[in-house]
This record gives structure tokens, sequence and C-alpha cells, in this order.
């Protein structure tokens, strides 16, 4: 085995990765270390005896491990977010972008009240059957009322127990509506997220 | 912190040529495993030879694995005599297609835009 394998400057390089991927699950943060650490080993063995000084060199070939993890990160989350539809998931990778500048901060905050939304339809619709005297879809001169606490809203109440599929129908759509919103942004914006790599590599 | 940093107005022709060789490498990384299957620091040499597409070694780690997320790379670990594994990436069916589409944008692409680099690069033209 390479003399070089317990080097302790390797061995901070990679628990420095490892630590600034630790928003990847456990299995694919292990499964980066392990590639890159091979990649410099393989670079280590064309050198019959390195040095420190050859150990520094290809570590700074590869490149910091601040920078790697972002384009871990920028690859990865962003194509996730694109692919799926989970609001966790979706807000987390745009509360990055925030940190880039005023429109992320905008589309952050649109996103969250688009999901906070879509969730209040849910708790109503989780809430309809303890409360059915004051959630529904009450309709009166005053216009159209969800719901009132602690008096029923004014009005007849026009769907009964069919308001929670309804609500529940609703609030998906919100939920969905906002992903698809943040995906067209985010596909809008690619030079968004190339911004925040060149930003990342400036820094 | 970041929230007030202002957009880096200066360099904008570096800023252009990091977006264009970030595209490119996509590109490049896809055509390196053509006929072939290679680990990573291999892909990093076929790009080496001819071009100065990657300026960080580590930066080609997080394509190939967008790219096996989006299905046009497969990967698998294979043991080898210098005492570690190494991972090999190959070709998907998906990414065979993709790659001959982009290699074909990329040729008529460049063709037009040869065409209208010409009399600048000439020094000709406009007086």
């Amino acid at each position: 085995m390479n003399p070089m394998t317990s080097n302790p400057m390797i061995e901070s390089y990679f628990a420095a990765l490892a630590n600034q991927l630790s928003d990847l699950p456990q299995a694919k943060r292990d499964e980066v270390v392990r590639e890159l650490r091979a990649h410099v080993f393989d670079r280590l063995e064309q050198i019959t005896v390195p040095t420190e000084d050859d150990c520094r060199t290809v570590l700074k070939a590869m490149g910091t491990p601040e920078e790697i993890a972002r384009q871990y990160r920028l690859e990865l989350l962003l194509n996730r977010s694109a692919w799926r539809i989970s609001p966790w998931r979706m807000l987390r990778t745009l509360f990055r972008w925030t940190l880039t500048g005023i429109q992320g901060y905008i589309v952050f905050v649109l996103a969250l009240m688009g999901y906070t939304l879509g969730a209040s339809f849910y708790i109503t619709a989780l809430l309809k059957p303890f409360f059915p005297h004051n959630i529904g879809v009450f309709i009166s001169e005053q216009g159209l009322n969800i719901a009132r606490f602690p008096e029923p809203p004014p009005g007849a109440e026009i769907l009964g127990i069919y308001y929670v599929p309804v609500a529940v129908f609703v609030g998906f759509l919100f939920t969905l509506g906002t992903t698809l919103a943040i995906r067209f942004v985010a596909r809008h914006f690619g030079k968004l997220k190339q911004k925040v790599a060149g930003m990342a590599a400036a820094a | 912190m970041a929230l007030l940093r202002k957009e880096p107005k200066s360099e904008p022709t570096e800023k252009w040529e990091a977006q264009l060789r970030k595209g490119c490498l996509e590109l490049a990384i896809l055509a390196c495993l053509w006929d072939q299957r290679l680990y990573g620091l291999e892909i990093l040499r076929g790009l080496e030879q001819n071009s100065n597409l990657v300026l960080a070694e580590g930066t080609v780690y997080p394509i190939l694995a967008r790219l096996k997320e989006d299905g046009l790379l497969q990967s698998e670990w294979v043991e080898a005599d210098a005492g570690h594994p190494r991972k090999y990436y190959w070709l998907t069916a998906a990414g065979r297609q993709k790659i001959v589409s982009m290699a074909q944008f990329w040729n008529s692409f460049a063709a037009n835009l040869n065409s209208l680099l010409k009399p600048v690069l000439n020094g000709k033209g406009r007086a």
C-alpha cells in the first residue's frame, strides 16, 4: 500500500470534504469521498517517492473541499429539485439562492407563500371533521369564507364533508403549482446557478 | 454576509470563458466515454490532452455524478492492481443518444459561429 495513505494532510482534506458534504445522504457522501480518494492515490502513485510537497500539489490540483462540495451540491441538489416535488428539498435549495442575491430571495419568499397556502388547505381538511361548522366553503353577501374561529363564518356551507377531498385537492394544486413555478424559474434562471458557482469561485 | 454582496462586474471575459468551458466540459466528458469505460482520472487525462477545459480536477466528479443521475452514465467499482478499487463510467443507451445529438448540434453551431467570426479573425471588414 502507498505510504501516503495515512498522510495527515490527505486525511484532513477528506475530513473537510466529508464535513462540507454533510447534507448529502451518508451513502452518497461515502461514495464521493471514496472516489476522490482513489483519484488522489492514483495521482500519488505516479510519483516514485511522494513528498509532502507532492501531496500538496495533488490536493491543490483537485480544488478545495469547499469548492468541490459546492459543485456537488449545485449539480445534485438543483438537479433533484428539478425532478422531484418535495417542498422541503425545494425550499432548502432555494434557500441557497437567497444567499446569492435579491432574485433568489424573492423566489424563496414566493415559494414559501405558495407552500404555506397549500399546507393551510391540508390543515383545514384535517380539521374539518372536528370543526364541521367552522370550516368549509361559506357563501354569503360578504363573499367566500373558508374558516373562522370561534364564531362560524356567515352564510351557508355548501360542501359538507366533501370539503375534505376538495381541500386536499386544492392544497395539492397549490403545492404542485408552486413546485412547477420554481422549476420554471430554475430552468429559466439556469444562469443563476452558474452565478452561484461563479461567485463561489470568486470568493 | 453574501446577501449583500453584489454581482462581480469585473472580468466579464473571464466569466464568459468559465461558462463556455463549463458547458463544453459535459460534452467533452461524454465524448471521452464514447467507445470505452474509464474512471475519473482517465477521463481527466483524456481531457488534458487536447483542451484547457479543466481548471480544478475535482470538479469533474460532481458532473459525472449528475450525468449518472440523469441516466446518461452508468458506473461500477472495479478492483485494480493499485490496491484500491476505481469507479468506472460508461455511456448508457440514453447517454449515447445524447452525445450524438450534442455532437451534431455542436458541429453546426461551431460552423455557423466560425463563419461569423472569420472577418473578425482576419481583421478585415468594416472601417
